[in-house]
């Protein structure tokens, strides 16, 4: 597997979990009204 | 901005982003993370005695890779290529590594030798002394239990392994009595070791009947009543193949 494979699928993987995160945490907004509670 | 209020949207273009991120990362410092790797690669293979092996750090499109593939060095010999093959594997960022003229798989170089060991041990039991039944049946006569007890003692180290159980008839009386018999007889020797301690699930039995006697005896010969131990199966605890590369 080329180098710059690894590194995109780690990457990817990564921002997927940054996702699950983000959701997890902030969750049920929307991006129109975020921070308004 | 409208793109920016759809959140699939804006996921998307983050991945977008990512991916582009990643591939230009990986095409800028893939060729530097290569060709160190080939440096320290051959210093390795040169310091185990292999030096006409060579290790290619690319994938099959020509891309720079983590994982070598090894050539050259045919007229080397199996354990130097090896060891050659261990040393770039041990390189710290080396992934797995396979010879261009053989497979991807590694074969293990620890020999079992417990459970050889313990297999001898029971064969040189039973080369003195023979397990004995009563005559026509499957119950091991008194004196033989003794034996049956130094026989699971001779088992212990291989635990974990699994162990065959064969019992043999002479070629008296008919063939389809002989085979039951035998089963019979490897079934109770079972028996009498599980009784002893050593885990059922580890034994395994058939008979042959008379159908191999004992090399240089005859057939009808009594001393073919015998039952053998051998073991078939071994599960020690190895290193998954991309740690170990063999050879070929």
């Amino acid at each position: 597997m080329p180098i710059w494979l690894e590194l995109l699928v780690l990457m990817l993987l990564a921002y997927m979990a940054g996702l699950a995160i983000g959701w997890a945490i902030w969750g049920h907004g929307s991006v129109e009204n975020d921070g308004n509670g | 901005m409208a793109l920016l209020r759809n959140r699939s949207a804006v996921v998307a273009l983050g991945a977008l982003f990512v991916a582009a991120l990643a591939a230009i990362a990986g095409l800028t410092t893939g060729p530097r993370i290569a060709e160190a790797l080939a440096a320290r690669a051959e210093a390795a293979i040169a310091s185990a005695g292999a030096a006409p092996v060579t290790a290619h750090f690319a994938s099959g499109s020509g891309w720079p890779s983590r994982h070598p593939t090894l050539s050259g060095g045919e007229s080397l010999d199996e354990a130097t290529r090896d060891r050659a093959a261990k040393a770039v594997a041990a390189i710290p960022g080396v992934g797995g590594i396979r010879w261009a003229d053989g497979t991807a798989f590694a074969s293990s170089s620890d020999a079992p030798v417990e459970p050889l060991k313990c297999e001898e041990d029971v064969a040189a039991l039973l080369r003195a002394r023979t397990i004995r039944f009563e005559e026509g049946s499957a119950r091991i006569d008194a004196a033989s239990r003794e034996l049956v007890d130094e026989v699971a003692t001779a088992l212990r180290p291989c635990l974990g392994s699994i162990i065959a159980i064969t019992g043999h008839t002479d070629a008296s009386g008919p063939e389809p009595g002989n085979l039951a018999l035998s089963r019979e007889r490897a079934e109770a020797v079972r028996a009498a070791l599980v009784q002893r301690g050593i885990p059922a699930d580890g034994l395994r039995t058939s008979g042959l009947g008379s159908r191999s006697p004992v090399e240089g005896l005859e057939p009808a010969d009594p001393a073919n009543r015998r039952i053998e131990f051998s073991v078939i199966a071994t599960q020690p605890i190895r290193p998954t193949p991309v740690d170990t590369p063999g050879p070929r």
